[in-house]
């Protein structure tokens, strides 16, 4: 447009109107911005330093041309637009002014983003860790005992619905000798006193080697964890933690918790592309279950019930000893568990202060219950 | 006003330009875990707005990665705390119900009932739906001048879930109703400069568009009554029965887009731009239909033979690692970077050989009438776009671009 061929045409929008204008454009004299002639409208002048273009246009044949300006609007840019598509005009505006694709971030941009990150953050984690388990806390307090027992009850149902094969038929395991060997152990742990719940145990035919207490009173064992046991004595401890919890009204608290959270974390991580990995992850991190604290007070419950009912815990730190091979492979933090190794510790010291004990099971109760899923 | 004047509408974006731009702003969203999608988002639709054209000029978009990103981390502290608080609370309340079940499906309507907290969504939903139009509608531009929609959400929430119970109280029957008044409320709240959009018409001469889904129904009767009254023995009935599904897909899957095709037709057809500027619109159920196959085709096709590299990959190294060699971080680097180039990829074919063309057939067939009243229009005040479809990104109701 500089040169011999004098001044070209161009479209021009003023941005206070939908009148398209026929302008003619050229540099100014001095070099220094760009004149947009109208009839019948004085002449604009754009300085060229403050000149703009759009970016990811389809047409790359064009130019919209706009220039730097405060406005309110969402870019720091006059509502003016210039569109060029004279070929030389084009390749000459490219050519030498570099500046035309500059994104001009207003001042303080990325303070505003670093406030708003860490106040989101922020808030997320205040509502994730503070709130959620406070209100959880205190709703679960509040539920009737009634209604944590059918819920309990009505969570069973679907586990076993869930874990039965296709033939209808459950994993829970019905020998009778060994029903009444999980019984007996039931009432040396218990005895007569009022724990607020009706305890409910079953035990899972699946090798895992674990144990969980459902709100309301319904603990299940799995095979895995009687199959991995060297005595009754470690099965008992086990049955005493999770009554601990029970006790305790975990799991209607974590229940809560999770109703709560869920939905959060996929809010966040949902859709970007391959994050249902990381969702997953952030959900591990998040609830691997009860806090450390509660695990700690279920182990204390676990002592309390094992002593009066004069059971040794020695043959526990045993049981700690082994699964510490396997579990400690997490560090405490990531491990809703405080660390086996510590825990082992902790029975022995129990056993060392109580040595008045008997055995749970007897011989042929402790065979029975290790057949309960025989049949 | 004189309608013999009249414009149609072209559109110019290629193949290749977008998709370059799609795979490359594909990439560094998932180099940025995901942060870079609302500049990705900002950027195509640039280019495809800028593809949109009437007589020599073209749309501008306007909106910008950044108002987006600040928008959503809005959205997401408002909605942390409403869902978690409502679901929790919620929750509570649904265990005073729970009784314990008997059956089977007692077991499985118990737990249906804990996702009810869906519904608390819905409200949420329709808002960000409207909230979304209204940005993208602050965000465009026509020879300089912006559009714009009225701040009147809440408005759409309880009208848009009214007309929701209606229709399916009516079995769908109310289906024409519910388009045409919640898009007569969209419609009439929209501006371009200074002069309102106006929805004309009446509900009930969306019925024809409705065609579709009562072929649907009459095909589905037709076929009951005829495996009901034929002499078949229970064997034959069973294999036949067993097409019901896929003849379903197919025949509502058909109905739904003429649906959408046509009852678009009509709607644009009656609007105006405060009764000077006219629009006509003719797009086709055939090519749209056509589009779909022919596009997932394509990406099927394309996205299978890189599935097969990655697991012809995947095959090598296992293989040499049973061999004895130690799988290298060098292979599953590699698989790695080429599982996330194939989703990528996924995302920017459907772009290029679905999404693109079904605009460019809505906006070729998209005639304006009477284009000279358009020189009267006066520019609009800036919209500050609250939330810049934070709540649309976050509840995952983005917009196909």
């Amino acid at each position: 447009m500089k040169g011999p061929e004098g001044p070209v045409e161009a479209a021009f929008f003023d941005g206070m109107t939908a009148r398209r204008w026929a302008a003619r454009i050229a540099p100014a004299r001095d070099g220094l911005s760009l004149v947009i002639l109208r009839e019948g409208a004085a002449p604009l002048s754009w300085r060229f330093d403050r000149l703009r273009a759009l970016a990811d246009q389809s047409d790359a044949t064009r130019l919209t041309l706009t220039v730097l300006a405060e406005t309110e609007d969402e870019a720091p840019r006059d509502p003016a637009r210039l569109v060029v598509t004279d070929p030389a005009a084009v390749a000459w505006l490219l050519r030498t002014r570099p500046g035309l694709m500059r994104r001009d971030l207003r001042a303080g941009t990325f303070r505003k983003v670093a406030l708003w990150l860490g106040g989101a953050v922020a808030a997320v984690v205040v509502m994730l860790y503070v709130i959620l388990p406070g209100l959880a806390d205190y709703l679960a307090e509040r539920l009737p005992r009634e209604t944590e027992v059918a819920f309990g009850r009505s969570v069973m149902r679907q586990v076993e619905w869930m874990v039965s094969d296709e033939n209808g038929a459950d994993l829970a395991c019905t020998d009778a000798e060994g029903l009444a060997a999980l019984e007996a152990m039931k009432t040396r742990l218990v005895g007569g006193r009022d724990l607020g719940y009706e305890i409910e145990l079953r035990v899972f035919d699946h090798e895992m080697v674990n144990a969980f207490a459902a709100p309301g009173g319904q603990i299940v064992l799995f095979r895995g964890l009687i199959d991995e046991a060297e005595n009754a004595e470690e099965v008992a401890a086990v049955l005493g933690h999770e009554i601990g919890h029970v006790v305790a009204r975990d799991p209607i608290r974590l229940t809560l918790r999770a109703a709560g959270s869920t939905g959060i974390l996929s809010l966040i991580l949902g859709d970007v592309t391959g994050g249902t990995v990381i969702a997953a992850a952030g959900e591990h991190v998040l609830q691997t279950a009860y806090t450390r604290e509660a695990e700690a007070a279920a182990d204390d419950f676990a002592y309390g019930l094992l002593n009066e009912a004069g059971i040794s815990t020695a043959p526990m730190a045993g049981f700690f000893d082994r699964i510490a091979k396997m579990t400690d492979l997490l560090p405490e933090y990531l491990s809703s568990h405080p660390l086996s190794a510590g825990r082992a510790e902790a029975a022995r010291m129990n056993a060392a202060a109580h040595t008045a004990t008997a055995p749970v099971l007897n011989a042929a109760e402790w065979q029975a219950l290790r057949g309960i899923c025989k049949d | 006003m004189s309608f013999n004047d009249r414009l149609t509408a072209s559109y110019s974006g290629g193949r290749g330009p977008l998709f370059g731009l799609a795979l490359r702003t594909a990439l560094l969203t998932l180099l940025t875990l995901g942060i870079y999608r609302f500049w990705a988002k900002a950027r195509i639709r640039k280019y495809i707005w800028s593809s949109i054209r009437l007589g020599s000029d073209t749309l501008e978009y306007t909106g910008t990665g950044l108002e987006k990103f600040l928008g959503f981390l809005v959205a997401v502290v408002v909605l942390a705390v409403y869902l978690g608080l409502v679901q929790l609370v919620l929750f509570y309340f649904g265990l005073h119900f729970v009784i314990e079940p008997q059956t089977e499906a007692e077991i499985l309507m118990q737990m249906s009932f804990f996702y009810l907290s869906f519904f608390a969504l819905v409200p949420l939903m329709l808002f960000a739906r409207y909230r979304a139009r209204r940005y993208m509608l602050a965000r465009t531009r026509f020879r300089g001048i912006r559009f714009g929609m009225d701040k009147a959400a809440w408005g759409y929430v309880w009208r848009a879930i009214g007309h929701g119970i209606l229709t399916f109280l009516s079995l769908g029957l109310l289906l024409p109703r519910q388009t045409f008044w919640l898009e007569k409320y969209k419609t009439d709240r929209s501006h371009y400069g200074d002069t309102r959009f106006v929805q004309g018409g009446k509900w009930t001469a969306l019925y024809p568009a409705m065609r579709g889904y009562f072929l649907g129904i009459a095909l589905l009767v037709a076929s009951i009554a005829y495996i009901a009254m034929s002499g078949l023995g229970s064997a034959d009935r069973i294999a036949l029965v067993q097409f019901f599904p896929l003849g379903f897909i197919a025949v509502f899957g058909f109905g739904f887009v003429y649906y959408r095709v046509h009852s678009y037709r009509y709607l644009t057809t009656q609007k105006t731009l405060a009764g000077a500027v006219g629009f006509l619109a003719l797009p086709r159920t055939g090519r749209v239909l056509g589009i779909y196959i022919v596009g997932a085709l394509v990406v099927g096709l394309v996205v299978s033979v890189l599935f097969g590299v990655i697991g012809g990959v995947v095959a090598v190294s296992v293989a040499a690692a049973e061999n004895g060699a130690t799988p290298g971080v060098g292979s599953v680097l590699v698989i790695a970077a080429l599982y996330l180039v194939a989703l990528a990829m996924l995302g920017a074919l459907a772009l290029v050989f679905i999404i693109q063309p079904v605009i460019a057939h809505f906006t070729e067939t998209m005639t304006v009438l009477n284009p000279a009243a358009l020189d009267a229009v006066r520019q609009r005040a800036h919209d500050a776009g609250a939330d810049a479809e934070g709540f649309a990104e976050a509840l995952d109701l983005g917009a196909a671009v």
